[in-house]
């Protein structure tokens, strides 16, 4: 029997409360945030409760089969980093959940986006919680498709809808990569159980253990944004403020950070895995960092240093060290605690004056204090001055390269802390740039300065203000923090028991002074922002992500189009000769490897009955009435006939339920084609030229061949009788039912059905939109720029 | 307007049709029928009143349900699926039997997955029936 572990509860409570949510219409009641809010609040509280156990190393698991035969389960696992990424997302999301209801105030869309909101809760918990490899990748593809229409919110808005299918195509095709590589390692391992994977011996002498590794690697990177795949994130920045706080800050891009520190332990030791991070890691965090300041749009700017963000949390994983593992814990929770409030902040911003541009904003400190304290609080912590959270994830980080370049590392240590150093200078500048141009300063620099017109209200603000607080209160809880939820988070990270060690004051060590120093550059970084932006603003503009990125996707849709016009073009006749044409030339190949003697052993003595030979012989009439009949109507009917004399041909050997389907879809076709050819005018075929009649004929005796052939070959393989054996025994004990083949469709093979009434829907979507002739893509106007005008058709 | 004796039959079969279909369903297990044939049966009966009423008729009428359909019959098939958890495994068959006097019950999941068929070949079937009847201003070119 089942017994429901708070794991399995909580997904399937919020994929639950997910219609529900929608269907009582939110937007109607004013204060609708503080109930969404409780779902998630519900769960952090569980997950507190749980801190005690998981942090004295009692982890709670849950496994239940799904298909056991195949070692398939439903396996979750609650560790020191399950805890700490579930915390962060069920803490955020309360905040988030209760802020989204102000934000979206009246908005008779906010019940669409709470149940997105939990969906991809749902799928986002499941990828932290499961201990299988599978189900994390199925979980994964949820938290891809739940961010494509959170993006694509604003379905009218043509950027959010790119944005939202370039994000999409990037992580789905990276998720792809990821899913053959976590194949290779199940299959290498003998278990695609997570903890099993981990502890399996001799993982990395296993064949194509370099091929997983990369693999494995193209789904984080994509997931979290890693050079050269970062474009997306930015485009995704046309999402709902929410959302960009929650899924494009604060957790589904750490999904990959997460995958990669769940995998360390088992893959860390192979070179390819040291090397990828560290350059990766190393170019993104650069890029983001430098690239953020060139931003007036304050949604855009946190977009890159949340870019940035993500390749320092990759580039810590490249170094087996507890340093490196204690780094990547508090990265993630100070991230989540500063980044998470200031993009909710900015939605704020935006809501009070309308416009979220640097450059139009001034005072906010004065005309919204609650908010512009918040804000404070945020940046500080961003900036990483002392005591906030944001400087002890700095002080690890850099404390982690002064390891390495000591213990070891050499040359390459010293320039990987300085490449750190530089990265944490430019987020000491453009935290100094944001505190300074929107909170602080009276006079903004553009003509048009915007003003608070829409206060906020309490509850609005006490979302990101309670997370800041917390940011703010660690530090001074600091051995609390670091023994229950960061050293487990590292034991996890690190596969090895990491004892907690975190200080806030050090005294003078070399790490803080290079974090002055960084604090100092970052200072001299804000002053000459302006001359700053002014060069960046210079990059050439075809030199980025998005460009190449619609280049590619855009040459396929020509391509595709190019294939179809030699494919699909002409009539009906001539498509249909490509296709069956295909299917003989691919076929006949197989024939010809044939030993006919031995495998087309023709029982000849084996006469058919007269009623036999009469249907055949109708059949074969009808069919030639068919081709030779001059009228569509004639045509028709005698194609009718065709089948009717099939579906006599499966009562004769007592197939009643074949026969039944056939005799309705034969009426149906008929019905079908009858309605469509009725009002084609006119009504008499016209002449078929000689030349088109010789190719139809020769593609008719081929297809005809194939297929007499392919069913002589069926019937010519000696058929195992313990298939139909077990079936005919087993229908009515196992499966309460007599009639075998409708067991079979809906129990024993019931999967495979699943399938086929899952295609047919897909088809009949396909097909609406194909009859309602949808056009499909229009083509962004920054591709067409750089190419001559398009020819007149 | 369609011929008077098209709209008889279609006052006549419809809900014999729809009767027909239902019967098929529910003997499916046991006898030849099931919720694929039972759908086909079903999508006829649309098709006859398609024919005797016009397809504006029928598609004001059903048009809009027809995609809800099809993702309630593929709700109602997965769903079948997921209650095998019950039993220890994906897809397992869960049975329950009881006995109302003379009435012997025995329903399970098969028969919830069966009907998950039957919702989305009707749904299909209807929707390319309406779609390929839809009378458009332009003629085809031919």
């Amino acid at each position: 029997m089942l017994s429901f572990s708070p794991l399995l509860l909580s997904i399937l409570a919020l994929i639950a409360v997910s219609p529900l949510i929608w269907s009582v219409r939110p937007h109607r009641f004013r204060h609708f945030g503080w109930i969404a809010a409780i779902p998630p609040a519900v769960i952090t509280a569980w997950l507190l409760t749980q801190i005690g156990a998981v942090s004295e190393g009692r982890h709670v698991t849950a496994v239940y089969g799904w298909i056991p035969q195949f070692g398939l389960e439903l396996a979750f696992l609650l560790d020191g980093l399950a805890l700490l990424f579930g915390l962060v997302i069920a803490g955020i999301g309360t905040a988030v959940a209760l802020y989204t209801g102000y934000y979206f105030e009246d908005n008779p869309r906010q019940g669409y986006f709470y149940s997105l909101l939990y969906l991809f809760m749902a799928s986002m918990l499941g990828i932290v919680w499961s201990d299988n490899l599978l189900t994390l990748f199925v979980f994964w593809e949820g938290t891809s498709i739940t961010s494509y229409l959170l993006i694509a919110f604003n379905d009218e808005d043509p950027n959010a809808v790119a944005g939202g299918r370039r994000a999409f195509l990037v992580t789905a095709a990276g998720g792809l990569a990821m899913l053959f590589g976590m194949i290779i390692l199940g299959e290498n391992a003998g278990t695609y159980n997570i903890s099993g994977i981990l502890t399996a011996p001799d993982l990395a002498a296993s064949p194509a253990f370099s091929t997983a590794i990369v693999l494995i690697l193209l789904g984080a990177f994509t997931k979290s944004a890693q050079f050269p795949f970062h474009f997306w994130l930015p485009g995704a920045m046309s999402a709902p403020t929410p959302a960009s706080a929650y899924l494009h800050s604060a957790t589904m891009v750490k999904a990959g950070v997460y995958l990669l520190a769940r995998m360390h332990p088992a893959l860390n030791e192979s070179p390819v895995w040291f090397w990828s991070l560290l350059i990766i890691g190393g170019a993104t965090m650069l890029l983001g960092a430098i690239s953020a300041i060139r931003y007036f749009d304050i949604k855009a700017l946190l977009a890159y240093a949340t870019v940035s963000q993500l390749g320092i949390l990759v580039f810590l994983l490249a170094f087996d060290s507890e340093y490196a593992y204690i780094g990547v814990a508090v990265g993630i929770l100070a991230h989540a605690l500063y980044k998470g409030p200031l993009f909710l902040i900015a939605g704020i911003i935006d809501h009070a004056t309308g416009t979220r541009d640097l450059r139009r904003l001034s005072g906010l400190l004065s005309s919204m204090p609650a908010v512009g304290v918040t804000a404070l609080l945020s940046l500080l912590s961003m900036a990483g001055i002392p005591p906030l959270f944001g400087f002890i994830a700095k002080e690890t980080l850099l404390e982690t390269f002064f390891h390495f370049a000591e213990h070891g590392g050499g040359l390459l240590g010293w320039i990987v802390l300085a490449a750190a150093a530089v990265a944490g200078a430019f987020f000491v500048g453009y935290s100094f740039t944001l505190l300074w141009e929107v909170f602080l300063r009276k006079e903004p620099s553009a003509q048009d300065p915007a003003h608070v017109h829409h206060a906020p209200s309490f509850s609005f603000v006490l979302g990101p203000a309670a997370l800041v607080m917390l940011g703010t209160l660690a530090p001074f809880a600091l051995p609390w923090v670091d023994k229950s939820l960061l050293a487990p988070a590292a034991s996890s990270i690190g596969g090895r028991v990491v004892e907690a060690h975190l200080k806030l004051w050090h005294g003078f060590t070399p790490v803080l002074m290079t974090s002055l120093a960084a604090i100092a550059v970052g200072a001299l970084i804000f002053v000459l922002r302006d001359r700053l932006r002014a060069i960046l603003s210079r990059a050439p503009k075809n030199l980025n992500g998005i460009y190449v990125f619609d280049k590619t996707i855009y040459s396929i849709y020509d391509l595709a189009g190019l294939s179809t016009r030699l494919v699909q073009g002409g009539t009906l006749a001539s498509q249909a000769s490509v296709v069956l044409l295909a299917a003989v030339a691919a076929l006949s190949y197989a024939l010809l490897r044939t030993d006919w003697a031995r495998d087309l052993p023709i029982d000849w003595t084996n006469s058919a009955s007269a009623a036999e030979v009469i249907l055949a012989t109708l059949a074969v009439v009808a069919a030639i009435v068919t081709v030779r009949a001059r009228t569509r109507l004639n045509a028709i009917v005698s194609i009718g006939v065709v089948g009717l004399t099939v579906t006599v041909f499966f009562v004769f050997f007592s197939a009643p339920d074949l026969a039944l389907t056939q005799l309705l879809v034969d009426i149906l076709t008929v019905v079908l084609l009858v309605l469509v050819f009725y009002r084609i005018p006119p009504a008499t075929l016209p002449p078929i030229r000689f030349r088109t009649r010789l190719r139809n004929l020769a593609v008719s005796i081929g297809a005809g061949a194939l297929g007499f052939f392919l069913v002589l070959f069926t019937i010519g393989e000696p058929f195992s009788p313990r298939i139909a054996d077990y079936f005919m025994l087993n229908s009515a004990p196992l499966a309460h039912g007599a009639n075998i083949v409708n067991v079979i469709l809906v129990d024993f093979r019931g999967f495979d059905t699943l399938g086929e009434i899952t295609v047919l829907a897909i088809a009949a979507v396909g097909g609406y939109a194909l009859l309602r002739s949808v056009r499909l893509y229009v083509r962004p106007s920054h591709l067409d720029s750089d190419q001559k005008p398009a020819k007149k058709e | 307007m369609p011929e008077l004796y098209l709209r008889l039959l279609d006052r006549v079969l419809t809900p014999i049709l729809f009767v027909v279909a239902i019967f098929l369903f529910l003997r499916g297990h046991n006898a030849p029928g099931g919720g694929f044939i039972a759908g086909l049966v079903a999508a006829a009966a649309f098709q006859l009143q398609i024919l005797s009423q016009g397809d504006e008729a029928v598609r004001a009428r059903v048009g809009q349900h027809l995609q809800p359909l099809a993702g309630i019959g593929l709700l109602c098939a997965a769903g079948a699926a997921l209650l095998g958890l019950i039993n220890g495994t994906f897809f397992q068959s869960v049975w329950i039997f009881a006995e109302l006097g003379a009435l012997h019950i025995e329903q399970g999941t098969p028969v919830l997955f069966d009907l998950g068929v039957f919702l989305v070949v009707v749904s299909v079937m209807t929707s390319f029936l309406l779609g390929l009847s839809k009378r458009d201003e332009e003629p085809f070119d031919d």
